[in-house]
């Protein structure tokens, strides 16, 4: 087939992804009105101090939540986010004990551990076809262990050089901010520009095409699982970074958000295309929330609620435009006529 | 046939007119499925219904069961008109009908799909037993009554399905294609059950494709063809011939392109042998130029072998293209597949109309594993061009597209894709006129390049106008092979109507005689056993490491903390029985502990502990039924819903108490923890609770339908459960147990912590896995759960007990999960392998 001019298609209509806006514009909407409220009502909280107080653990969220969106847009669910997080939290500080030296076996140790517990989780996930739920569950409890057998659950002091690289900043921006930056980029562009992110994305948008065409489903949802550790380990390096302290359940308060972000991104929990720039934005319009309402002097309760109702809001938007795929029959297609699906 | 029947019959005057539909039509969208359909159906009488796949006859039965509504039209049941008819006043009417795809729970036994499905008053007086067993002997059906379903094969499903329509002697019974699995004695059987019901009086409508079973049983025919009245005839008045003028001369209004000239081409598709999944024995070959069709009644195997061909199902056998024989594996990546079910398998909604068609060769446009993306648009617009794919812009959602142009897309990926085959599955389905037209000659055009194609459609006219040679298929074998001036839609339909061949004795009959224990093996509470021996012996051990661990004090302990997790755990269990889930239960517990430490505190009045004791009531029933009505009306999945709830409660605990505050009524506290011996009486409670819920599982309607929900939401609906209601419902079980849960854990902490009880949502799933219930929803078991609940709990007191550290606790909760998951999932499906 010769490439000729494609004359007809692209006039007619400007070239937008169409799937694309629609997460994205609500939740860009939603930042936006945010941003003016605070600046309207609570300057304080969008102050460059303020800022740079928040922005490294909405970056930290972000990440997490870049992570759990690769397992939910492949139909799965990860609740070892927790362990997964809080492990790396305690590997770097552990390990080193305050030796910047020890830092870089100790990265390597905790990259090494997300990887094995990755594999742990796509393995009873795919293979052995559990509910991702159990699995995960089983999984986090096993990382604990883990946690345990390190820290024997005292936090240490982290070291100076993670300090630095976690909570320093570059050109002015937290270099925190910088990481999540990259993270966003690298899975954006793998998922955009490669062959394997495409196919993975297509995996994810609809299984069933995938199988007719001959990609190993499988092997691409699995895939999410270890990649989804492999950032949920960054995230881990940072918060010990940015926190003098850590304890051992530093993982534990991300679980709901992450899962949050990816909602509010626009991702439906029944598996569908990811949406990474979304799931960023929605960390920060998360962590705004919060600020927001700290400024105003909302207490800590009534922010938990401020966002379940955000959250509620998000997934009504996005529940009203998705059919719900789970009232679909199987798919049974040798119906005798084509109009014998059954109206509720 | 008694001739006594057949002169009723035929003789049958406006007074024995049992149900009569006057103009009826229907459409659905802008597609009109039946126009001006009338027919009447007389008392005493086989009324068979004919006609070509798509002919209007399933719409037609569906609107006469009330699960349509008619667009127009009237329906009257004994002279009376039924102003709205649904699926409930066609049952009061004793109107009955068994479908073609049984309406059978897997889930659930043989018993329990008569039950759930039938009216209670059919099993009073005797036992439930005796009359199920006498509804199987009925139709021959030879299983245990405690068989779980998933057991059953399709003709014995096919004929418990009969049974059920044939229970509540129905005075108009509705069969859709019954014999389509049945073989020779099984139909035999059921002709004489049809014949015994029209010597009593019953009007039997009988939907087939069979013009040899019309023969045998029916006295009165009517034809549909694309949804209109063809014609209706006394059986014994008319001919073979004529009833097959009546089906077939559909008009098309498509053109098609000229056929291949049938010259001495090479063959270069040549399949022998090809045997699968519901087809047997399938040769053909197919020469360079032409398009090879795939014909029959549906169901008979077509979509199988497109499947096969495709590489997507196995087969044995050889396909040999172009010089070369192909593995499955091979096939998969050289034929390109057109799904018939366009919106789940041909298009990915989420993507554009670009992605979804350079899906299939992407590596093509790619270089060290980047796609270049210029390459790309090119290749995909110009193909876009070819094709002529009408669209707003190349990223365009595939929503915004026509059926027609939805289909061009699926069509451009499969040639982008460079495929050695193309094998289409009803590549016109829901596609207008115009648009056929097109894609008529893209599939001679691609077919004259030299790639080999293969149509399977259920339009007989279509397989006539483009097809170079065509297949018939009956019961999963070739019973025609036409080619050049044979292929005639009429030779197509004679053929596929009149084979009478049976489906093959493949009876793998369950076993008649099951021995108690082999049943017990199958059923939900199997888990029970293994569950009671670990318990006893994790106790035994941690008494021989130290005696204090089976002390009186110690075991109150340990089941005083499991009677909290097992209250919320079972909780759990109904939204997991319903195949959702709820997150929620753990804050839940927490906030109503808070909200108690307002009121049940020290020096407070009874009414005050009463009015606190109601407040966690009412807490779950707001909690419940917004979390249902999330579910249901809102459209939320169960766990967007409930996770929207655990966050919100976790922030109303706090909101009501910044930290543990609030003592709870000392004396309260008593009554709860009361202690009968070593046993506390809340927990004796808790069994209680179990067994009451046990009981209402497996022999209560409210049961039936809550795992029948679980298991196949749209089977639920058709044997009539309120899906919506037992989804609220389920969600308001779940709260109010997590309610009695929420009142040990008071009794416990003593004291309103916003921060507790969160903790037990993780819990009470682990709990309820480890009890055996299964998170696909329908399988499940209270007493499972509870003990699930004790094992969970006395690890965790044996850890502390031993003096092991706090990474056992987390290791071995991890552990007991993922080999009871693993353990419960190998077991089942080695059980569906093998039924």
């Amino acid at each position: 087939m010769t490439p000729r001019q494609p004359a007809s298609i692209r006039q007619e209509g400007k070239v937008f992804p169409i799937a694309f806006a629609k997460g994205f514009i609500t939740i860009v909407a939603a930042t936006l009105i945010l941003v003016v409220l605070c600046l309207v009502f609570a300057p304080s909280s969008v102050s460059s101090g303020a800022l740079a107080g928040s922005l490294p653990f909405a970056s930290v969220l972000a990440i997490v939540g870049l992570g759990q969106m690769l397992v939910v847009q492949q139909g799965g669910f990860d609740l070892s986010v927790a362990g997964g997080v809080s492990l790396s939290v305690v590997l770097v500080t552990h390990y080193p004990a305050g030796d910047d030296a020890q830092l870089l076996p100790a990265i390597l140790i905790a990259l090494g551990c997300a990887l094995l517990i990755g594999v742990c989780n796509s393995l009873l996930v795919g293979y052995m076809r559990l509910n991702a739920i159990v699995a995960t569950i089983g999984v986090n409890a096993l990382i604990y262990g883990g946690v345990f057998a390190v820290s024997g659950g005292v936090p240490r002091i982290t070291t100076d050089l993670l300090a630095t690289i976690a909570g320093g900043s570059l050109f002015g921006i937290g270099n925190a901010v910088v990481f999540a930056a990259v993270a966003l980029g690298v899975v954006a562009l793998i998922m955009k520009k490669t062959v394997m992110g495409r196919r993975f994305e297509a995996v994810g948008a609809s299984p069933a095409l995938a199988a007719t065409i001959g990609l190993p489903v499988r092997r691409y949802q699995m895939l999410a699982y270890v990649f989804a550790q492999l950032l949920y380990c960054l995230a881990g390096i940072l918060i010990a970074g940015l926190t003098t302290q850590p304890t051992a359940f530093q993982g534990d308060p991300l679980l709901l958000p992450s899962v949050a972000v990816v909602v509010l991104g626009g991702t439906s929990l029944l598996g569908g295309r990811g949406f990474p720039v979304s799931t960023v934005i929605a960390a920060l319009f998360l962590n705004q929330l919060s600020q927001f309402s700290y400024a105003v002097g909302v207490p800590y309760s009534a922010q938990t609620i401020i966002q379940a109702l955000a959250l509620g809001f998000g997934i009504g938007i996005h529940s009203i435009r998705l059919p719900n795929k789970n009232k679909k029959l199987s798919t049974h297609s040798n119906l005798e006529e084509t109009n014998e699906t059954y109206v509720s | 046939m008694p001739s006594d029947q057949t002169k009723t019959g035929a003789t049958g005057s406006n007074s024995d007119i049992v149900l009569r539909l006057g103009t009826i039509s229907k459409s659905f969208g802008r597609v009109a499925a039946l126009s001006d359909v009338s027919v009447a159906f007389h008392a005493g009488e086989v009324h068979a219904v004919l006609g070509e796949n798509g002919a209007g006859k399933s719409t037609l039965m569906n609107i006469i069961k009330g699960v349509f509504k008619p667009t127009r039209g009237q329906i009257e049941v004994m002279g009376k008109p039924i102003a709205a008819m649904t699926p409930e006043i066609s049952a009061s009417l004793g109107i009955a009908i068994a479908f073609q795809h049984p309406a059978v729970l897997s889930d659930l036994s043989v018993l329990e799909n008569l039950r759930v499905a039938l009216p209670d008053a059919l099993f009073e007086g005797t036992s439930a037993q005796s009359v199920g067993r006498a509804l199987l002997d009925g139709v021959g059906l030879h299983v245990p009554l405690e068989a779980r379903a998933d057991t059953l094969s399709v003709a014995q499903l096919a004929l418990l399905e009969i049974a059920k329509a044939l229970a509540i002697k129905p005075r108009v019974l509705i069969l859709d294609e019954p014999t389509a699995s049945l073989d020779q004695d099984a139909t035999d059987m059921l002709f004489a059950r049809i014949r015994d019901l029209v010597a009593a009086g019953t009007a039997v409508i009988y939907i087939t494709h069979r013009m040899a079973e019309v023969r045998q049983i029916a006295q009165r025919v009517t034809v549909l063809r694309d949804g209109r009245k063809r014609g209706e005839a006394l059986v014994r008045d008319v001919s073979d011939q004529d009833l097959l003028g009546m089906i077939v001369g559909r008009a098309l209004g498509s053109t098609f392109p000229p056929k291949a000239d049938e010259t001495g081409r090479e063959i270069n598709l040549s399949v022998r042998h090809l045997s699968g999944p519901q087809f047997k024995d399938i040769s053909f070959d197919v020469a360079r130029g032409q398009i090879l069709g795939v014909a029959g009644v549906a169901g008979n195997g077509q979509s199988e072998l497109m499947r096969a061909l495709a590489g997507l199902l196995p087969w044995q056998g050889e396909v040999e293209l172009t010089g070369s024989v192909l593995t499955s594996q091979e096939i998969l990546h050289k034929a390109a597949f057109m799904p018939s079910d366009r919106q789940a398998e041909g298009l990915a909604s989420g993507l554009t109309i670009r992605e979804n068609a350079s899906l299939a060769a992407l590596s093509g446009f790619a270089r060290f594993g980047f796609v270049n993306r210029k390459r790309e648009l090119e290749e995909v617009a110009a193909t876009f061009q070819a094709l002529a794919v009408k669209a707003p812009g190349i990223e365009a959602a595939t929503a915004s597209l026509s059926g027609g142009n939805q289909q061009k897309v699926v069509m451009a990926r499969a040639l982008l894709s460079q495929p050695g085959l193309i094998v289409a599955d009803e590549p016109t389905q829901g596609v207008d006129v115009g648009a056929r037209a097109e894609i008529y000659r893209i599939l001679r055009d691609v077919s004259s390049k030299g790639t080999p194609v293969i149509v399977n459609s259920s339009d007989a006219a279509e397989l006539e106008g483009l097809c170079d040679s065509v297949i018939v298929l009956s019961r999963g074998k070739v019973v025609a092979t036409l080619t050049g001036a044979d292929v005639t839609e009429a030779k197509i339909v004679a053929a596929a109507v009149s084979a009478g061949s049976h489906a093959e004795v493949r009876q793998d009959q369950v076993a008649a005689q099951r021995s108690g224990w082999r049943h017990f093996v199958q059923t939900d509470n199997a888990p029970v056993i293994p569950l009671a021996v670990v318990i006893v012996l994790l106790g035994l051990y941690g008494f021989s490491q130290n005696t204090h661990f089976l002390s009186a004090y110690n075991v109150a302990n340990m089941l005083m903390l499991a009677t909290a997790l097992g209250f919320i755990a079972m909780g759990q269990n109904i939204a997991l029985l319903l195949g959702g889930i709820d997150l929620s239960v753990g804050p839940l517990a927490g906030f109503m502990v808070v909200v108690a430490s307002f009121f049940i505190n020290d020096g407070q009045s009874g009414l005050m502990i009463l009015a606190g004791f109601a407040l966690m009531l009412a807490a779950g029933v707001g909690v419940g039924l917004i979390n249902g009505v999330l579910i249901r009306f809102a459209n939320f999945t169960p766990i967007a819903a409930t996770l929207a709830m655990y966050i919100g409660l976790q922030g109303c605990s706090f909101l009501l108490r910044n930290g543990p505050d609030g003592y709870i009524n000392s004396e309260v506290v008593a009554w709860i923890t009361w202690e009968f011996g070593a046993i506390p009486v809340a927990f004796i409670v808790l069994v209680a609770v179990a067994l009451g819920g046990e009981y209402l599982l497996r022999q209560r309607r409210l049961g039936w339908q809550l795992r029948a929900v679980g298991s196949n939401e749209e089977s639920a609906r058709r044997i009539g459960v309120h899906i919506d209601r037992m989804y609220i419902l389920g969600y308001l079980g779940s709260a109010l147990f997590t309610a009695m849960g929420a009142v040990m854990l008071m009794a416990q902490i003593g004291v309103g912590d916003p921060q507790q009880g969160v903790n037990y949502t993780l819990s009470s799933i682990t709990a309820v896995v480890l009890g055996g219930t299964s998170l696909k929803g329908g399988r499940g078991t209270f007493i499972g759960t509870v003990m699930g609940a004790i094992l969970l709990m006395e690890v965790l007191n044996a850890v502390a007990f031993l003096g092991l550290s706090q990474t056992w606790q987390y290791v071995f909760q991890g552990a007991l999960i993922l080999i009871a998951a693993v353990v419960y999932s190998t077991l089942r499906n080695r059980a569906a392998a093998n039924p």
